[in-house]
């Protein structure tokens, strides 16, 4: 049975990009467009793995992200971060240094936008353990 | 031959050795006589009394004779004893009176007959009456005659012979005289024992005494008066100290003392008055010592050398060859009133016009009135030109200090300014006495960083870049200080050099600007490129499998993505003045609403409530309203942004509102937002920063400020973190053109 991924991410774009991606490489898609409506949808889809867009409206990737591992009923569920700062460009919003500060488990892999397909591909493989 | 004798006895007389052995001599022997005679007297006395004593004694026995010669009857017998008394020596005679002072008996040789009526002699007067003892001396003192009455007794009254009667005290005197030639010789002789020792005395004393002073003490005197004489010619210098423990040597070393002292000082007194001539001589400017009648009585080298050797002529003729006194003469002042005075004058020296400063002092004399006056003259021609060129240059360095394109203030150590220039006072008013933070930046206290304080610490110049704000718009200055030394070196002020260099500072920023755009557009142009990556391959993948719909979201990627490109063109040609604007009359209030509609439904899906804080007609002026819009539509995306960026759950709020005010456009957009810290807002529009990550170009702040810019205003923000942030945007009104 193919494994179910849910893509949250504000940019319509980006959802398009990311849902064709995977889809086409046999898995399935829930998506959704803010941190309240992933919420809802990974308790009703229990998806395999969250690819979680740092910036978003309506809860923000990160404050998304803190929930997500605080509830212990969806706690356990993988997610790649995908962010669109390049941390050297920004040193000062060194989030994933922010997060590991953090007492939370960090999310289990981080993709970086342009997004490589390839590199996304293999991450997501790697995760699922295929 | 005589003469010299007498002189030579005057001097001798005159003579301390002389003085002191005649006097000591003559004091000897005064004394030796003065005793002499007390002890000879005393001893005459003691003589005379044992003689009356011995004599009484005499008369006794020649009573108690008499006496058993009566009672017995035998007169003859009276006679043998008494004659053989008399016989003795000494004795001159023994008489026998009887009680009417007839005289019985004598050892006289007169042949008188006898008795004799003595009784007239007053020292028999009392003779009936007067039955003690008694004597006296008579003959020069050479005869003692002592008086022992014959007192009747029972026996010569009760006697058969012949009666005494009762009745009768006294029957008779016995009347004994002793030469005294004996003892008065002896006296004599040891007198002139006495006065022969005495004399020789004198002489010993007066010859021992004398030889005494001449030998220790005449010696040292001549070698004190030596000294003395030597010293008095300036050639006495002590050589070995003097030996002897007497007064003489103590004297001596005394001396020796003074004269050591003596010639110190005088070796002072000649030295100093070497060092007064050589001053009066060489000091350089011409002295002259003059009298009451206006002579010049001594003169230095200088004045010889100038003037030639004038002593003797009046001081006029001497230094002007003026044939009177000059008016206003300092000379006749100084005269007048004994206190120095001083003129400044223009002499004609060797044909020279020169600038003299002539000084008088006086000189007086013991009883303190002024007998002459020193008079002092320096040519200070070259002084004054001095004087002259520093007072040019000193004018020339005002012109500059005054009309210097730059605020130039002088600051003292308490920050307070002393001076100013022009420039500074014509934009700051006057600010002497305030302090230089006060004027300068309106503050309270000193500036942080303050390169007046470091100069006045290290003495080294300083600069340091300061933002003024002057009518709400920034002013950059770079302040350069250097330190104002006095004649010791000590810095007692600060020169402050304040230029304007917003001109390049705005330059910089938008190097800075374009630099940081650059960086900020190749993100932006990434993330685009990601997105028409994805959008190619989603319209692939909808090729390659024949799904429309893929194909349709695809292609749709592609030209969202190309629009973002035109965007950030437009973005840039903005901030680069490539595209100029184009003025309009256009109502505010028109333009409010157009960017508020165009960002009511993005604030609603954010869930930021929009508010509309304006009136429907506000003012119609000359805008370019594409650039307004861009401008304000940028603060209003801000606003949003920083809402969304906000963690906490209060209700978001942006308010837009516009209003006119002071003949001005005012349009503020406030948010209650995420807020910027001081370091954001303050660099806020020096420097490019976008915290949109992806969603900003970086641009519209910059771009914003340009067009506010263009349009003659400014902008500014208050801002507290986690508060909100408010834009100010100010826009002068210009009157409608056609």
């Amino acid at each position: 049975m193919a494994k179910k991924i849910l893509i949250i991410d504000d940019e319509p774009d980006m959802v398009t990009f990311l849902s064709t991606l995977l889809e086409d490489s046999g898995y399935d898609i829930v998506t959704a467009s803010d941190g309240d409506e992933g919420l809802m949808k990974i308790k009703s889809e229990k998806p395999d793995l969250v690819s979680l867009d740092l910036l978003m409206p309506n809860k923000t990737g990160i404050k998304m992200f803190r929930e997500l591992r605080k509830d212990p009923e969806i706690t356990s569920i993988p997610v790649v971060m995908v962010t669109g700062f390049a941390t050297d460009d920004t040193p000062n919003m060194d989030f994933k240094k922010w997060i590991h500060e953090r007492s939370i488990r960090p999310p289990e892999a981080y993709i970086e936008k342009p997004v490589d397909k390839d590199a996304l591909l293999k991450e997501v493989k790697r995760i699922l353990g295929q | 031959m005589l003469k010299n004798a007498v002189n030579f006895v005057k001097k001798f007389t005159r003579s301390l050795s002389f003085k002191l052995s005649f006097y000591a001599g003559l004091v000897m022997f005064l004394a030796l006589l003065a005793f002499s005679y007390h002890t000879i007297s005393s001893q005459e006395a003691g003589l005379i009394k044992k003689m009356i004593q011995d004599s009484i004694k005499d008369s006794e026995v020649i009573k108690a004779a008499i006496w058993n010669g009566m009672m017995k009857k035998e007169r003859g017998v009276i006679r043998q004893i008494i004659n053989a008394i008399g016989k003795t020596e000494g004795f001159k005679e023994i008489n026998i009176y009887d009680d009417k002072g007839f005289l019985h008996y004598t050892t006289s040789q007169s042949s008188a007959a006898l008795p004799i009526d003595m009784s007239n002699d007053p020292f028999l007067s009392d003779l009936r009456v007067n039955t003690s003892n008694r004597h006296k001396l008579s003959g020069d003192g050479h005869i003692l005659t002592v008086l022992n009455p014959l007192i009747n007794t029972q026996s010569c009254s009760s006697a058969a012979c012949h009666a005494h009667p009762e009745s009768e005290k006294i029957l008779g005197a016995v009347e004994l005289k002793i030469g005294l030639d004996t003892i008065r010789r002896e006296i004599s002789q040891n007198s002139y024992k006495t006065v022969i020792f005495a004399t020789a005395l004198f002489v010993v004393v007066c010859t021992i005494s004398g030889a005494a002073v001449l030998l220790f003490v005449n010696p040292s005197i001549k070698n004190l008066q030596r000294k003395a004489f030597k010293m008095a010619r300036g050639e006495y210098v002590p050589r070995a100290p003097t030996i002897g423990k007497d007064e003489i040597a103590e004297l001596g070393r005394a001396f020796d003392s003074m004269s050591v002292q003596i010639n110190q000082h005088t070796a002072e007194i000649e030295s100093s008055r070497r060092m007064y001539k050589a001053l009066f001589e060489e000091v350089p400017c011409y002295l002259t010592v003059i009298d009451r009648d206006f002579k010049i009585i001594r003169s230095n080298r200088s004045f010889k050398a100038e003037f030639g050797d004038n002593v003797g002529q009046h001081c006029f003729k001497g230094y002007k060859n003026r044939t009177s006194k000059c008016n206003n003469c300092p000379v006749e002042k100084t005269f007048y009133d004994g206190v120095s005075h001083q003129s400044e004058e223009t002499w004609n020296i060797n044909g020279h016009k020169c600038h003299v400063i002539v000084k008088t002092s006086p000189i007086f004399d013991e009883k303190g009135s002024v007998i002459q006056v020193l008079e002092m003259a320096m040519d200070v021609t070259l002084l004054k030109r001095l004087q002259f060129r520093i007072q040019q240059k000193q004018e020339e360095y005002q012109y500059l200090f005054e009309n210097v394109p730059c605020y130039l203030t002088v600051v003292d150590s308490d920050f307070k300014i002393v001076r100013a220039n022009n420039l500074f006072t014509r934009d700051f008013g006057f600010g002497e006495g305030l302090r230089c933070f006060e004027v300068y930046k309106k503050a309270g206290h000193k500036c942080d960083n303050c390169p007046v304080e470091k100069t006045f610490h290290d003495g080294q110049s300083h600069f340091s870049e300061e933002v003024w704000r002057k009518n709400g718009e920034d002013t950059y200055i770079i302040v350069y200080t250097s330190p104002v030394m006095d004649d010791k070196g000590e810095i007692i002020s600060v020169m402050e050099m304040s230029t304007n260099i917003t001109e390049i500072k705005m330059l910089q920023g938008e190097l800075a600007v374009l630099g940081e755009t650059i960086a900020g557009m190749s993100h932006s142009i990434k993330n685009i490129l990601a997105g028409l990556q994805g959008g190619v391959y989603v319209l692939d993948s909808g090729l390659s499998r024949g799904r429309d719909d893929r194909i349709k979201a695809g292609w749709a990627m592609v030209k969202n993505n190309v629009e973002k490109i035109s965007d950030l063109v437009k973005g840039i040609l903005y901030a680069s003045k490539q595209r100029e604007p184009e003025y309009k009359n256009y109502e505010l209030s028109n333009l409010l609403v157009e960017v508020c509609d165009l960002f009511e439904a993005k604030a609603r899906d954010e869930g930021v409530e929009l508010i509309r804080n304006f009136e429907k007609e506000i003012c119609t002026c000359l805008i370019d309203p594409g650039g307004i819009h861009s401008a304000l539509s940028n603060l209003v995306s801000n606003a949003i942004h920083a809402c969304r960026s906000e963690d906490s759950e209060t209700a978001h709020q942006v308010v837009v509102s516009g209003r006119l005010e002071n003949g001005g456009l005012v349009i503020e957009v406030s948010d209650n937002g995420i807020g910027m810290s001081e370091e954001v807002s303050q660099n806020l529009f020096t420097k490019f920063f976008s915290t949109k990550g992806s969603h900003g170009t970086g641009l519209g702040l910059v771009i914003t400020r340009k067009v506010i810019r263009e349009h003659g205003g400014s902008i500014r923000v208050e801002s507290e973190f986690g508060r909100g942030s408010k834009f100010i945007v100010e826009i002068p009104c210009r009157e409608t053109s056609t």
